[in-house]
């Protein structure tokens, strides 16, 4: 009889634990879908919600979703994967561009309005700078950017002044805009060392939340990411430093203090349960 | 109502017993038993071994990938003659041009092409009146690929050095401008972003200037080894932007530990030397060098020889063929190939695919990682491994040729370079010409790490130095360095191949075996057998695991417990269960 308790108990316990962990895990992207959206349930909302760059940067997996919550079908898959800005022989005319010593400012734009806005609802103007020394506040990053969050309002439009104060390039990107508009989707500010650059963009009408980060290799892993939440936002992505959690935590200890901690937790169950049965009787 | 069963433990015992003795496995027996017992009972009667699995390939990359955009064509752009490209993956014709006539003096349809930035490699005056710019500067990053992130279970900025092979390195690239991948929907690094560091090339006397931006999350330097430069810049150079100016002292002998302080993250270091002697040298970082080398930090330098009206091509994507050479080597030779070796560990290569915190990963890489108590794992030849080896580092020529081959070895071990159908002559050690009379003629040569080795191809059959036409191995005669990871055939392998042996989208006309299984992440992955293609009977594919050995030992496993059960009970127990 006795056994028998101990053993199922240790089973419920492990089964919870291993459920919490997991939990813990499928939990991320859904909240980051529907976290601050209390009418989400409406299906199309949940569509078209920025889950297409959120906790997926960068992956090649499931570009069957991505396709599905790209705002508009202006452009296909194909034709934007081909266009991308770069290296060689690559088209560049869709884009609108400056390109000097500074740097690069692609796809500013001032006064087109997004298919879904009747008017420009608000002007918000940022000021962001961009240096090894804001990520000093995050632990464990590198590099930063003095704002990561940029809550506006629909149909806003923003203007952006990107101080890079380290001596080294640095970007300002931001991705899932209305392609018809900013092509692949993107807007895009890369500041020389030292230089200051600027651009705008005007935000579409649906609440949703953007990718801000700058690519280059390892710069948005080491704290330059941030997101644009336009009206409600569509959820917060995930490992924004200040924001969110990394949706793929560092383990700061070796193995056996992990089964340690987990041995702790199971001999105090034990003493809880033997405490329990002696005060049952 | 309860059975007595003890008068019948004896007899189940010894059931049980040969139960157990006749369903082990054969070699748990001593084979003396298992004589006397054939002796006694015979044969066992026949069984078939299991059948071979049924295994269709996956389906396989592309060999040769078609050149839509017409890069391996000869071509002329900004007056830079590039020439026709050997292999299947061409370097970037427009960077060529851009790296050749200077970043700074290209048009601006050019440089969007190149995917430099407008100051990458920036010429200045013709300082000694030849009609060719002796100012150089040039600007490199520091990149990782394969890295960590903290959002996907897969690395990120990617570089596969063979099928499926993605080690974590860190790489010198030149500064570029847009997004490191090819894309926002890819994890593949762009294609500026890629080992070995470029290929850096200047004129004897030029006035060079190297400035390193870390664009990298660790402290890195540029030691420039076997190129001229001053231990200390007291001649106004160098100067140091960015924070902690202070700290630095002014060395630029690239070394942490006795000549400067290493540029942080987001600082830079500029480098200014002006190199008196030509030659094949060696550029890397000399932070934590047994760690930041073998992680990909390095590259090769070449000064040529100063001409007249001399533009060489100031950077060598990923090393490779010199589609555009110096005067001097074009006096002698009909064509040049730049082929850097170097090898990487995979236990260090992982140390920054675990941790997204870079203290953890510096505990990993210096404090748990130990390079005495570890051996190289990928073996690359211009940052790849075979297959990919012979897309972008073949060796094409002609009949009676003269080639010239610029070897390193950036590597932790030596290597024995071995050609088939040829005799290399060996004609310049760590840059400095041996000499006529000097020079030697072998099939096997010797490079020690940071070694650099000048040869010549001659592609005469005479027999000494050529046997004929052919596609031919050029490869390290280590075995080690013939696999990646163990898998054979893989490593630093590639071909010197005739031109009537190169099929017309630049890839080896080869006999033999079915070449589409190296193409696949499963083959280096260890999936696939490696003779499937030989015999489609499937004679040398993996046998089919059968059920029945494991039921056997199940049963083993059964038989053998209530036998020691039923003994203990005899021996413990007696009396009890009456």
């Amino acid at each position: 009889m006795k056994p028998v308790t101990l053993g199922v108990c240790f089973s419920i316990l492990l089964l919870s634990m291993s459920f919490g962990v997991q939990g813990e895990q499928t939990q991320n992207p859904s909240k980051a879908q529907a976290a601050p959206a209390p009418i989400a349930q409406d299906h199309s909302t949940m569509d078209h919600s920025s889950m297409d760059h959120s906790s997926m940067d960068h992956s090649s997996m499931d570009h069957s979703s991505m396709e599905n919550g790209s705002t508009a079908g202006v452009e296909n898959m194909e034709g934007m994967d081909h266009s991308a800005m770069g290296h060689g022989g690559m088209d560049h005319s869709g884009h609108s561009m400056t390109f000097d010593a500074r740097g690069m400012v692609m796809n500013s734009n001032a006064d087109q309005l997004p298919k879904d806005c009747a008017a420009i609802s608000r002007d918000y103007s940022f000021t962001v700078r961009a240096g090894t020394r804001y990520a000093e506040a995050f632990p464990g990053n590198v590099f930063g950017m003095s704002q990561h969050l940029f809550a506006v309002e629909p149909c806003s439009r923003i203007n952006i002044t990107f101080i890079n104060e380290d001596a080294i390039r640095h970007q300002f990107m931001v991705h899932g805009l209305p392609r018809y508009l900013y092509p692949q989707g993107m807007f895009h500010l890369e500041a020389m060392g030292g230089a200051t650059l600027s651009g705008t963009l005007i935000m579409p009408s649906d609440d949703k939340t953007y990718l801000v980060h700058c690519d280059i290799a390892q710069h948005m892993e080491k704290g330059m990411k941030g997101q644009i939440k336009v009206g409600r936002g569509s959820g917060d992505l995930t490992s924004i430093p200040g924001v969110s959690a990394l949706f793929r935590s560092d383990n700061y200890y070796n193995s056996q203090s992990q089964i340690l901690a987990i041995a702790g937790g199971m001999v105090l169950t034990l003493i809880g349960l033997l405490v329990w049965r002696r005060y049952r009787r | 109502m309860k059975i007595n069963t003890t008068p019948l433990r004896i007899p189940l015992a010894i059931v049980l017993l040969a139960l157990a003795y006749f369903t082990a496995p054969d070699a748990w027996i001593p084979h003396q038993w298992r004589v006397a017992t054939y002796n006694w009972l015979g044969a066992a009667s026949y069984r078939d071994a299991p059948t071979s699995k049924d295994y269709s390939l996956p389906d396989a990359e592309e060999i040769c990938p078609p050149d839509a955009l017409g890069w391996r064509d000869e071509q002329i752009i900004e007056g830079v003659l590039i020439e026709p490209a050997a292999g299947c993956v061409p370097d970037n014709p427009y960077l060529i041009a851009a790296v050749t006539r200077g970043t700074n003096q290209v048009s601006q349809a050019t440089l969007l092409k190149s995917g430099l930035m407008p100051d990458t490699v920036m010429m200045g005056e013709d300082l000694d009146g030849d009609g060719d710019p002796d100012e150089i500067t040039i600007k490199l990053e520091v990149v990782e690929l394969n890295g960590q992130s903290p959002d996907v279970p897969v690395p990120v900025t990617t570089f596969a050095i063979a099928p499926g092979i993605e080690p974590g390195m860190w790489v010198f690239a030149p500064k570029s401008f847009g997004m490191s991948t090819e894309n926002f929907e890819t994890r593949k690094a762009n294609s500026l972003l890629r080992p070995p560091a470029p290929v850096i090339r200047v004129e004897q006397g030029d006035r060079v200037t190297v400035v390193l931006e870390n664009s990298h999350y660790l402290p890195h330097t540029i030691h420039f080894h076997g190129v001229d430069h001053p231990f200390s810049a007291d001649h106004g150079m160098p100067h140091y932007e960015g924070a902690n100016h202070e700290q630095h002292a002014m060395g630029t002998d690239g070394v942490a530990e006795t000549s400067e302080m290493p540029a942080m993250p987001g600082t830079t270091l500029t480098y200014q030397f002006s190199p008196r002697v030509a030659g094949t040298m060696f550029y890397h970082c000399h932070v934590q060098a047994n760690v930041h080398i073998l992680m990909g930090m390095q590259g090769m330098f070449v000064i040529e020889e100063n001409r007249p009206d001399n533009w060489p091509q100031t950077l060598n994507i990923g090393a490779g063929q010199v589609r555009h050479s110096s005067v001097a080597v074009r006096e002698q030779y009909q064509r040049e190939y730049d082929l850097h070796y170097f090898d990487l560990f995979k236990n260090l290569s992982e140390t920054i695919q675990t941790h997204n915190d870079p203290r953890l990963t510096l505990i990993d890489q210096h404090r748990r990682w130990n390079i005495t108590r570890d051996s190289a794992n990928y073996f690359l030849l211009n940052g790849k491994s075979f297959p990919y080896t012979l897309q972008e580092s073949l060796i094409v020529v002609k009949p009676n040729e003269k080639v010239k081959l610029r070897t390193l070895n950036g590597g932790s071990h030596s290597i024995a370079l071995h050609s088939h159908g040829f005799r290399p002559t060996v004609t310049h050690l760590d840059g400095i010409p041996l000499g006529p009379g000097s020079e030697f003629i072998r099939d096997v040569i010797d490079l020690a790490p940071a070694q650099r080795v000048d040869m010549v191809l001659q592609t005469t059959n005479d027999g000494l130095h050529n046997y004929g036409e052919g596609v031919w191995l050029f490869h390290d005669h280590h075995e080690t360095a013939q696999t990646t990871d163990g898998i054979y055939p893989g490593g630093s392998v590639s071909n010197i191949v005739f031109d009537s042996y190169v099929d017309s989208g630049g890839f080896p006309k080869v006999q033999g075996t079915d070449w589409k299984k190296f193409f696949t992440a499963e083959f280096y992955r260890k999936d696939v057998p490696i003779w499937l293609d030989y015999d489609p009977t499937g004679l040398f594919a993996d046998p089919r695991a059968p059920l029945r050995p494991l039921l056997q030992l199940a049963v083993f496993g059964a038989a053998s417990t209530g036998f020691l059960v039923i003994l203990f009970m005899l021996l413990f127990r007696r009396g009890r269960g009456t």
